[in-house]
Order: C-alpha cells, then sequence, then structure tokens
C-alpha cells in the first residue's frame, strides 16, 4: 500500500521519470568520455582493449554506485520532505508499520533505478563496442545481496537526517563520493594501491561496500577479485545483506525514538 | 488619474533605496541564520569538489597506468595547447581538475539553493505569503542570490585551500587574483542563470529531479572533466555559448599555461562582460515572465 502511494506520487511528477533516466546517461556517458580520454590516441595498439577493460570496470562499479546513491538519498530525503511538510508527526502517530514505512520509500525507485541500468549499461556497450558480460545470475545475487546492505545504510541515513536534518543532505553527499573514491566504484582497486596500498589495505579493505563493488564487477567481467579470494568475498557480501538492514533498522528506531522523547522529531 | 494618484498614493508609500536594500538584507540575514543552524554543512560542501576531482585523478592514472600518462593522454586527446610550448605535468592536470570541479561546485550551489529555495517556499506554504508582503520580488530574489553567492565563494576558498593541499598543487604559481576576479565576473551570469532555474522549478515544481539531471548536464556542458573541444562541432558551440563554460576555461586559462578555447584573453574578458549583463535581464525577465504564468493558472502555492 505505502509502495503505491510513493508510486503514485512519481506518476504526479512524471518529468522525474525522465530526469532520472536522463541523469544516469549523462553520469555515464561522462565517465566514458573522460576513459577514452585517458587511454590514449585512438586508434593505437592497446587503446581499444584499455577502453573495453576500463569502462567496464566503470560501468559495473557505476550500477553499484547508482544503487547506493538512490538508496541513501530517496529514504533520508524523504524523511526530511515528511519533516518540511509538517507531516512526519502525524505519520508516526499512524498505526502503520515503521519498517514497511521506510522500505517502501525506496521500492519504486529501485526499480526503476535496476531497470534505467540495463539501458545504461547498453549505452556504455555501444560507445566501448561491446561490455564483458559473464556469470549473469552470479553478478544479479551479488547485486541483490549489496541492493540489501545498502538498505541497512540507508535506514541509518534516515535516522541520521532526522538528527542532522540539513546537514545530513551534505553528508549523503559527502558519503557518496567517499565510497565512490575508497570502494573504487569508477576505476579498479589498482588505482588507489598504485596511489598508496595504505587506502587498499587500511580504508578499503574495511569497508563491506568495497567487496560488494569487487564481487559484482569480478563476477561479471570474468576476473579475478582484486581484494579477496572468491569465497571470502561472497561470505562478507552474504553477512552484509543480511545483517546490514537489521542493524540499520535498529539504529533508525533508536534514533527516532529519542528524537520522540525529545520532542524534536517535527522540528527542522 | 485620480485612480492613479490613489493607487500610488502621494509617493510616500514607495519604498526608498534604504528600504530596498533592507529587505536584501532581512533575506540575507534570514538565510545565513538558518544555515547557521546546521553545523558542518559549509565544511561539508566544501570537500565534495576535492573528492569530484579525485575521481578523474584516479580514473586515468589507472587507465594510463601512471600520473603523468594520464596527463600526457589527456592533454593531447583534448588537444589541449600550451602558451609556454612546455609539456604539461601531472601537477597541471591535478590542478586542472581541481579549478573545474571548484568552479562546477560555486555554479550548481547557486542554482541547487535558489531552486531549494522556491521549492521549500512552496512546500512550506510561504511562498504566496512572501508575495503578499510589500516588497518587490526582485529585491527578495537579490537577498537569496546574495546568500547563495557568499556561500559558494566560501565553499570555492576552502575547497581550493583543502584541495591544493591535498594534490600537492600550488594555484598561487599563477595569477589567482585575477583567476579570482574573472569567477566574480561570472557571477552576474550565474544570478542570471539561477533565475531561469528557479522559474522552471516554480513552473514544474520537481526540484529534486531536475536539480539532480541539470548537475549532470552542468557537469558535462561545462567542461569540468575535460574541455568541451572534444564534443561534436554542435555540441561544442552550445555549451560554449554556456556562461559556467566561460568561467571555467577563463579560471583554468588563467591559471594554467594553456590557451583558452574561446580566443585570447581580450575576447574572453568581452564575453564574461557581456554575459554578466545580458544573462541576468534575461534571466529576470523569464522569471517574471513564469511568475506571471503560474500566478494566473494556479497561484505559486501549490505543490
Amino acid at each position: 500500500m505505502m509502495a503505491r502511494k510513493t508510486v503514485l506520487e512519481y506518476t504526479r511528477y512524471p518529468i522525474a521519470f525522465g530526469a532520472l533516466f536522463a541523469q544516469i546517461f549523462l553520469i555515464i556517458l561522462l565517465f566514458v568520455l573522460t576513459t577514452v580520454a585517458f587511454a590514449g590516441q585512438p586508434g593505437a595498439p592497446g587503446t581499444q582493449e584499455n577502453i573495453s577493460k576500463f569502462g567496464g570496470a566503470m560501468a559495473y562499479g557505476f550500477v553499484v554506485n547508482i544503487i547506493l546513491s538512490f538508496t541513501l538519498w530517496e529514504i533520508g530525503f524523504s524523511v526530511r520532505e515528511e519533516q518540511v511538510r509538517g507531516t512526519i508527526e502525524s505519520l508516526y502517530l499512524s498505526p502503520a508499520n515503521k519498517f514497511s514505512n521506510l522500505v517502501s520509500r525506496i521500492f519504486a525507485v529501485l526499480s526503476m533505478t535496476l531497470l534505467m541500468c540495463l539501458g545504461g549499461l547498453a549505452v556504455v556497450s555501444a560507445v566501448i563496442g561491446g561490455l564483458p558480460v559473464n556469470n549473469v545470475g552470479q553478478g544479479l545475487l551479488a547485486l541483490l545481496l549489496t541492493t540489501s546492505g545498502f538498505l541497512g545504510i540507508g535506514f541509518i541515513f534516515a535516522g541520521v537526517t532526522i538528527k542532522l536534518k540539513e546537514t545530513a543532505q551534505l553528508l549523503v553527499n559527502g558519503l557518496q563520493f567517499t565510497f565512490s573514491i575508497f570502494c573504487a566504484m569508477f576505476f579498479p582497486f589498482s588505482a588507489l594501491r598504485n596511489l598508496s596500498p595504505a587506502i587498499v589495505d587500511y580504508v578499503s579493505k574495511v569497508l563491506p561496500v568495497s567487496y560488494c563493488v569487487d564481487l559484482f564487477r569480478s563476477t561479471l567481467l570474468g576476473t579475478s577479485p582484486e581484494l579477496a579470494p572468491w569465497d571470502v568475498e561472497w561470505l562478507i557480501v552474504l553477512a552484509f545483506g543480511l545483517v546490514s538492514p537489521l542493524v540499520g533498522y535498529l539504529v533508525y528506531e533508536r534514533i527516532e525514538r529519542k528524537a520522540r522523547m525529545e520532542g524534536s522529531l517535527g522540528e527542522y | 488619474m485620480a485612480a492613479e494618484t490613489i493607487s500610488r498614493g502621494f509617493g510616500l508609500g514607495r519604498p526608498s533605496g534604504r528600504a530596498s536594500f533592507g529587505v536584501i538584507w532581512s533575506v540575507f540575514k534570514a538565510r545565513v541564520k538558518i544555515i547557521t543552524r546546521y553545523k558542518g554543512a559549509i565544511l561539508l560542501e566544501s570537500l565534495i569538489p576535492i573528492i569530484f576531482a579525485g575521481l578523474p585523478i584516479l580514473l586515468g592514472t589507472a587507465v594510463a597506468g601512471g600520473e603523468q600518462n594520464a596527463a600526457t593522454n589527456f592533454f593531447t586527446y583534448t588537444h589541449t595547447q600550451t602558451t609556454t610550448g612546455q609539456p604539461l605535468t601531472a601537477a597541471d592536470f591535478r590542478l586542472y581538475m581541481l579549478m573545474g570541479s571548484n568552479t562546477f561546485m560555486v555554479v550548481s550551489l547557486m542554482l541547487w539553493l535558489i531552486g531549494y529555495w522556491v521549492r521549500r517556499e512552496q512546500e512550506t506554504g510561504t511562498l504566496e505569503a512572501l508575495y503578499l508582503a510589500p516588497a518587490k520580488r526582485f529585491y527578495v530574489l537579490a537577498g537569496v542570490t546574495s546568500y547563495t553567492l557568499v556561500r559558494s565563494l566560501m565553499a570555492f576558498l576552502v575547497a581550493t585551500v583543502l584541495g591544493s593541499l591535498l594534490f600537492n598543487v600550488n594555484p598561487l604559481n599563477g595569477p589567482f587574483g585575477a583567476a579570482l576576479l574573472y569567477l566574480l565576473l561570472g557571477i552576474p551570469a550565474l544570478w542570471g542563470i539561477s533565475f531561469f532555474f528557479g522559474a522552471i522549478v516554480m513552473r514544474i515544481k520537481e526540484a529534486n529531479s531536475v536539480i539532480q539531471l541539470l548537475q549532470w548536464v552542468l557537469a558535462s556542458a561545462m567542461g569540468v572533466y575535460f574541455p568541451v573541444t572534444v564534443f561534436p562541432a554542435l555540441l561544442q558551440w552550445t555549451a560554449m555559448v554556456f556562461p559556467p563554460t566561460l568561467m571555467t576555461d577563463a579560471i583554468r586559462s588563467t591559471l594554467l599555461p594553456i590557451h583558452s578555447i574561446y580566443g585570447e584573453w581580450y575576447v574572453v574578458l568581452g564575453l564574461m562582460l557581456t554575459a554578466a549583463w545580458l544573462v541576468p535581464f534575461l534571466g529576470y525577465r523569464f522569471f517574471g515572465l513564469i511568475e506571471r504564468r503560474v500566478r494566473r493558472d494556479q497561484g505559486v502555492g501549490q505543490f
């Protein structure tokens, strides 16, 4: 019911659909063009292989990035919108399940995003002259677990939004870019290792999101994972996908309860 | 005649220059007061362009197999010409990306803040009240845009200092003052664009998606990651007409030993001066037009 309400709200703003779709294509094109600019002289030996290899890594990393981005933005942002409109307190007085309330906010946008990502990958494939696609089933499973794990981060951010209000938006922005860099979403982990092995060893390897990116990308590209052996990566991603939503929701509940006790839930 | 006298009064009801400035100052003060309630907002937004610049640097290093290779491949591919005849270094490449991202942040913040201001006033139901207030809309908008200017310039300066330390580049090696002047000269055009943007948000109401989309359109059109010369001719010319592209190019070509894609410095200056009066004029006219239409159709408060 709540997801339907979100979908209904989306249908009231048709330009949002088009904007979302165009945005995904634009981001992909921007990074593909950047990859092409760095790959060397067009037509020189090795240039096309370079573009295909790094274009593929970038495109699959981008899919994970866009899901993370929408999960973080949609849940937190919609809670913020309810605060601003003054409807959040009335919503909390209704007998609706809080967990469903949070998940419903992301359902519509995630379904759309997945479809758009397929379109985006087709664009990359056309620009770089063929995208490597291997082990599709395993890749989808990795993506499903990744998305479930991101929901947990999204729940935490919904809580953070209640607490930090306007600053939370910037924090989401900053966190999104931080994940993009340290989880190597737009380039292989070797780029970070070249900069300093400590970045990969002490930062990237600590973040479960890095393993999600690496596993999804390596599975589809058909290459060896860069951070850990296959079984270790699968185990981490599985644990992340199962534990993160539970922990995230508990954190959200705690922040929300505190805000209700302080009477600051509706404050913005 | 009598009606005109009644409607205008005897001149006593007309706001003086001081009163008009008072409106600008009050709006500005209110916005500043609101943002100071959200601790860390300014610092956080200053970090974003640094991360944004880091992405192509890391991607380039990975693709080209080294930072100097990345710089060489990039400047060769984009046909960037040096003024000294010396090849551009990895540090030049880092500064190129940093300045692009910082300028993008200024442009993006100005549009973002104006768009959200309109949307927020709509959502909280205060936009209609604002229209009933005896203050000219122009001064209210001037107050909001002045606030966005101060906030985005602060973000630019903090990001430049932090980014320079992190990327180990020194923008003061070049004429940084001149680059800053180009940035300031580009601001009136940004004001104009933000009027356009505010009008669009008022009309179509979907600020969030439009802002997010426009951010990436902006990033592509103003050449954040690469000069617009890599685009096909038609797209290139369209992007070159866009004032933020001019601003980015002016700042980069001032700080780095590279030729501007627009030509000599006086051409760049002339174009910037033209944009500085033309774009705000057109932007405000457009805002007025859309505003009248919205008020006639369904009122400004509906969202």
